[in-house]
Formats: C-alpha cells, structure tokens, sequence
C-alpha cells in the first residue's frame, strides 16, 4: 500500500502518464522494499539464524530466477529460433536430460542444502532462559534465572548478543506465533503445550517481534520490542529488572499510587515490592523502562500511559483492560506519572 | 367450472368485507360494552381461563433458572415479605380479605390460598415471572428470573398450609426502629431474613444510595429490589442509605456456617492472589492492601464495596449474576463485569464461603466457636476504614 501511495505521490508527469507509470513500477518495489530498513526483517540478519535464513532465501531466489531465465530460453528457442520439427533423437535427450535428470540434480541439491541447515536453527541454548506465554494480546515474559527464581516481564523481551538463548513458548487461550524476524524463524504458541526455540542474535540493537498466527481482534497489536544487548548490558538489565519497584518520587506520582491502588489496579497487575499482586495483565514492575506500552501500541510517554488506562479498547479492540473513563483527566495524569516513574 | 369457482371467490370475499366492516364497527362505535360489572358470559370467560391454564401447561416446563431449595426458611421469609410489597394488594395474604374494590376487579385477581392452587414450582414461577395478558396480573418488574423463587417458596409454603395466620404474621414482622420512614420496611429483610438478603452494615452510604438509584432507574436488575426502591423517592432513599451505612440495623442473621477449611483456603488463596484469570478481589474489596497506609486512597470510595462478613448466599448470587453480564450498578460497574467473566462455580463458592466468614470490622477469619451463635449487635463499623 505504501507503495502505490509513493507511486502515486511523486511519479505522474503530464505529458506521458502512462509511461511515467510504466517506468514507475521499479520505484514502487524499492518503495516496498524501504519498509525492511532492518527492524524488522529477514533480508537484514541481525543473528546467526535469521542470517542462515537469509541465505537460504537468497540462494532459492537466485536458483529460482536462473530456472526461470533458462525455461523461458528454451521456450524462445523452440518457437522462435528453431520452430521447425525437431529429430527424435534430440527430443529424447531433451526429455531425459532437461525433464528428468536436470529437475532431480537441481532439486536434490536444494534439499540436501535446506536440509543441512536445519541443525542450525536447532541448536541447543546455551544462553539465558526465557518463558513467553502468548495472551489477548500481549506477551507474558518470565526470564529464569541460575539461582532458580524468575523475573516476570511483559511484552519485551532482552537478549544478550554472542550466545544462543532458549524460548519456552506457551499460550493461555488461542495459538499465536513468535516471530522476530530480525533475529531467525517463528514458532507457534500453543496452549497446554510448551514449544521451544533457541536464538543466536549477534549485533545489539533493537528489534520488531510481532505475532505470525492470527489471534483475535488485535492480532496485529500484538507486537513486542526485542533489544539485543551486549553481555555485561544484559547482566545489569537483568539485575535491574530483578529489583522491585521504586517508590514514586514527587507528590503528583504519589498521587498517582494512591489513584492505582484505590482503583483496584492491584487486582490485576502486579508491582513487586507493593500489595499489587495481581496476575491477570502484564507485570508493571518496571513498565516506565520499556520501549512500548501494551505491547508494542503506544509510546511510554505519561500521555501515552494517560490514554491507554482511559479506553484501552480504543487502542487495542477487544482488550480485555475495561475502560477506567469514570477517572477524570486530572485522575488519569496522576497514574500515569506513578506508573512512567516505575523505571 | 370456471364460473363456479368465480361466484365461490365472489362470495367469500363480499362475506369477509362485511365480517370486517361489522368488526370494525364494533370498535369503532363502541358497540362492545367492556364493563367489568356486567363482566363475560360464562362460555367467554371459560375460554379465557382455559386459555390461561393451557398457555401455563405448554410453557412452565423449562424455567430459565434452576429452583435453589424451596424450603429453605429464609427464602420464604423473603418471599413473603416481597409479597407483602408487591402482591398483597390484589391477592391479600392469609388470614386476610382482599379489599372490596379488588374483588370487584375482573378478572377478580383470586385470594392467594386460592391463587396457589394445585400449580407445581415451575408454573407458579412462570406465572409470577412472565404475569398474565389482560387479566391484570403483571410480569415481573426485572428480566432476571432468579429472584422469582423467593416467592415461589413462600407460595408452596402456603400451598402446604404451612402459613397460617399467626405465622403468616412473624414472617413480615417488623422491629420497632427508631430511622427514617421505610427503615423498618428495608430492615424487615435486611436485618431479619437469614440469608440471600445483603447486610448494609458494611457498606458505605454512597455506595448504599448508588445501588438504590441503579435499581430505580432498571441499570440493575432485581424484581423486589426495583419494587422497594420505587417506593420511596430518592430524598428518602439518600436518607436511608445514611442510616443503614451508619449501622441502624444490625443484622440479627447469625454468622457464617461451618466450611471445610480446604475450601475456605483456596477461596482466601483466590481473593488475595488472584489468578491469571481472576483479579485479586481484596485489591477493590479488602480486606488488607487498599487500606494500607500510603497506598489507599480516599478518592473512590462508595464505588467498592467492602465484603468481609456479608451474606454468603448473597455473593453467590451476585457473583454469578456478574459472570453472566447480567449485573448492573454504578458508572465503575464494568470493572467488575471483566473481573468476574472468567469465574467458575466451584471458584464463586470459594469466594463467597471465605468473605461471608471475616469479621467485618477486623478482616480476620471469624472464631470458629462463634459460628452459629447470634450475632451481638455490632456498633457501626468500629474499626473499619
């Protein structure tokens, strides 16, 4: 769409529209092409396993277009360059080399490299554990830790660059798929069945995940940030991410906890080291840190944070989160300044 | 053959245009004489009644709710006492006469000893709910059948000559109080009835008056609750409220009953923790983190109400109600329709075994000597809040 917008937008010349089009058409594709700058895209690998995928992708393209390139050859030979009847002996090789022998080469070759990458994409983990449960819509993440506990997170996912990490995949209600495409393949999320991948990313930066099965009304809200990090990073993240939460600072943000408390906000989301235990939506520890709010909806600007408690569903059709519109403006500023402080 | 037929066709068609002019000259002129005095000829009025008799037969089979147990005492008590409001008017209670001029209704609306009949459960409550087309007898003033069997159970105890006229006085008797008009109405069933009635002891009197104004308006449903509370008019409603908040009637239901202490810990499990279905429900209701210190506010009270030591019937009710969407109340409502959508029944009993057991002013389980020993009036919520 973006595409025949730009088409549109710059090409038409008065004189040969037609043409202009015509020559706009390469353009166009490059437009579309604009759209993979590397967030959130396979063609720009950002680890080992997108990077084998890439490969394989380019080598199938190339291999396509090379057969089609030689068939569409064979077929201007035969009609145009040679259309007469040919000998039955040349058409008997041609049968037997071009329609037997070549198509089963070709083809074994690809398979047997499809094949030998497969143990790629399989290896083991040898990094950090992560369970991702899949719920309407967001993504429930839980890192665990050497000592046994865990680190409850939402909708973000942190990974240290240089070693492969492992994905325990799960989901409460529906199926949904995991997909960083960035960073390698997607995995369906089951519910009752745990599914697992390992990923290798390999250069820091940060990353689009977005859900590949449809899911509900909001599948396509449904999307995370994934942050590739260096090591030592990661550590401290992690060691951050651990810690409960930090007391509001400033009487607005105070306000803005007693509002959250009084609401019942508690009831459904948890802040560690507050009463807030709640299970039902995502863990709000350290939601002023992350780089989205509701997974991957909104900013996590105080206005952000402002809107989205106001009518989630106006964001995110069919969330669950009910609408806190009896709050007036001056209510909902003050929680979203308590929950952007929770850094 | 062809003629025939015309001539056939021709006929009947100037003998319906005559049937339709006489009809509606009848209606047009008045010629029909409605007068309840002069009343049906006896074949008119044994259609009409076996009409009302077959109609019953073919639709009271499947009632949408399931009966609870009907001979529960307290769901009689408060069926009688709805009774009293909302049916004694026309169908008079037993010992009593109904007035001159309603046994000169027509249909005359029988005495309910008569009215009870030989009808079993599901037909009496299909009758109460859905009423009965031009005979005066109105349909139920909410769409939620549930609440109907409180007066059925009263009119099987009557059908069982189980209320005579002295019990059929100690089941509507009222304390001698000392409020606002109507509160020794309200405490008839609020104070009295043992069970499936809220106690309002323990609620705010925001909160009180908003439920009040729900039930006027129909954004809550409750056959006998939009009955009380188109009573009185909302000056008068706001001051019971008040008075009701404040304590001025005790309940006299005796506390909670004996549970398995299993089922009174997962249900405290459930409310405090919640799960990742259900909101932890003492993060609105307490008791514990909403009124901790630096972390309660003031600024939403009236919208939640506390639950230690409410009826327990009563949340089952209420909770079952708010898993099905049915539930209405004030503007904060839908909160609680997403919190309880999820719940299952076994989760619901949990629940509301755990709350109806806390002293209401302390939040801690109540002693487990103290159950089934009266209720002390308790001076208006000492230490709460």
């Amino acid at each position: 769409m973006t595409a025949s917008l730009r088409a549109e937008t710059t090409g038409p010349r008065p004189r040969a529209p037609r043409r202009a089009a015509a020559r706009l058409w390469p353009l166009a594709a490059l437009a579309l092409l604009a759209g993979c700058e590397g967030r959130q895209s396979v063609l720009v690998p950002a680890g080992e396993d997108s990077r084998v995928l890439g490969d394989l992708f380019w080598v199938m393209l190339v291999g396509a277009v090379l057969l089609w390139i030689g068939m569409n050859g064979l077929f201007y030979w035969a009609t145009r360059r040679s259309p007469a009847a040919h000998s039955q002996y040349l058409a008997n090789w041609l049968v037997i080399l071009g329609g037997i022998l070549f198509p089963t080469v070709t083809l074994g070759a690809l398979l047997v490299y499809g094949l030998s990458i497969m143990p790629d994409l399989r290896a083991t983990g040898d990094g950090p554990v992560i369970r991702v449960t899949g719920e309407q819509w967001w993504w429930r993440v839980e890192y665990e830790r050497a000592d046994g506990s865990t680190v409850t997170t939402a909708n973000e996912i942190r990974l240290p660059a240089g070693v492969r990490s492992t994905f325990l995949l799960d989901s409460k209600e529906v199926i949904h798929s995991f997909w960083v495409p960035s960073l390698g393949g997607k995995m369906d999320m089951f519910p009752g069945r745990v599914t697992e991948m390992t990923l290798g990313p390999e250069r820091p930066g940060v990353y689009r995940g977005q859900c590949a099965e449809f899911c509900g009304e909001s599948h396509a809200w449904m999307a995370f940030e994934a942050e590739v990090m260096e090591p030592a990073a990661f550590e401290a993240w992690l060691e951050a991410e651990a810690a409960e939460a930090r007391p509001p600072e400033g009487a607005l943000a105070e306000r803005g906890r007693a509002l959250f408390f009084a609401q019942g906000c508690g009831g459904c989301h948890a802040v560690r080291g507050t009463p807030a235990v709640g299970q039902v939506g995502p863990d709000l520890t350290h939601v002023g840190s992350r780089h989205s709010l509701a997974a991957g909806r909104l900013g996590t600007s105080v206005e952000d944070f402002a809107k989205w408690v106001a009518n989630p569903g106006a964001w995110k059709p069919g969330a669950e989160m009910p609408a806190y519109a009896h709050l007036t403006d001056d209510q909902l500023g003050a929680i979203a300044t308590y929950l952007e402080g929770l850094e | 053959m062809r003629q025939r037929t015309r001539t056939v066709i021709g006929t009947l068609a100037v003998l319906g245009a005559l049937g339709a002019l006489a009809g509606g000259a009848t209606v047009a002129f008045g010629l029909y004489n409605v007068s309840a005095r002069a009343g049906h000829l006896p074949p008119v009025y044994w259609a009409l009644h076996t009409t009302f008799r077959q109609s019953v037969d073919l639709r009271a089979d499947h009632p949408e709710t399931p009966p609870p147990d009907l001979n529960d005492p307290a769901l009689v008590e408060l069926g009688a006492r709805h009774f009293e409001t909302a049916c004694a008017m026309c169908h008079a209670v037993p010992g009593e006469d109904r007035s001159a001029t309603v046994a000169r209704m027509n249909p005359e609306p029988p005495h309910v000893e008569q009215a009870v009949g030989d009808w079993t459960p599901e037909e009496l409550h299909w009758i109460v709910y859905e009423g009965v087309k031009m005979s005066g007898m109105p349909a139920w003033p909410s769409a939620r059948p549930d609440d109907v069997w409180a007066v059925v159970a009263y009119l099987r105890a009557i059908q069982s000559g189980a209320v005579p006229a002295e019990r059929q006085a100690e089941l509507v008797a009222r304390a001698d109080l000392d409020g606002p008009e109507g509160a020794a109405w309200c405490a008839g069933c609020h104070a009295s009835v043992a069970a499936h009635v809220p106690r309002l002891d323990i609620f705010e009197a925001d909160y009180i008056e908003a439920a009040l104004m729900a039930y006027r308006e129909g954004r809550r449903e409750s056959g006998i609750m939009s009955q009380a509370a188109s009573e009185l008019s909302p000056e008068a409603l706001r001051e019971l409220a008040v008075w009701f908040a404040e304590g001025g009637a005790a309940p006299e239901r005796v506390s909670a009953a004996d549970h398995d202490p299993e089922l009174l810990a997962r249900g405290e499990d459930l409310a405090k923790a919640g799960s990742d279905d259900v909101p932890a429900c003492t993060a609105c209701h307490g008791p514990g983190p909403r009124d901790l210190e630096g972390f309660g506010g003031e600024e939403l009270e009236g919208h939640f109400p506390p639950l230690a030591g409410q009826d327990e019937a009563y949340l089952i009710t209420q909770l079952r109600l708010w898993r099905d969407g049915v539930r209405g109340g004030s503007e904060a409502h839908d909160l609680m329709r997403v919190a309880a959508q999820d719940l299952t029944e076994a989760e619901i009993e949990a629940l509301a075994a755990w709350y109806a057991g806390l002293d209401p002013a302390t939040g801690a389980a109540a002693r487990a000597g103290q159950a089934n020993a009266p209720n002390p009036m308790r001076p208006a919520k000492d230490g709460g809040h």
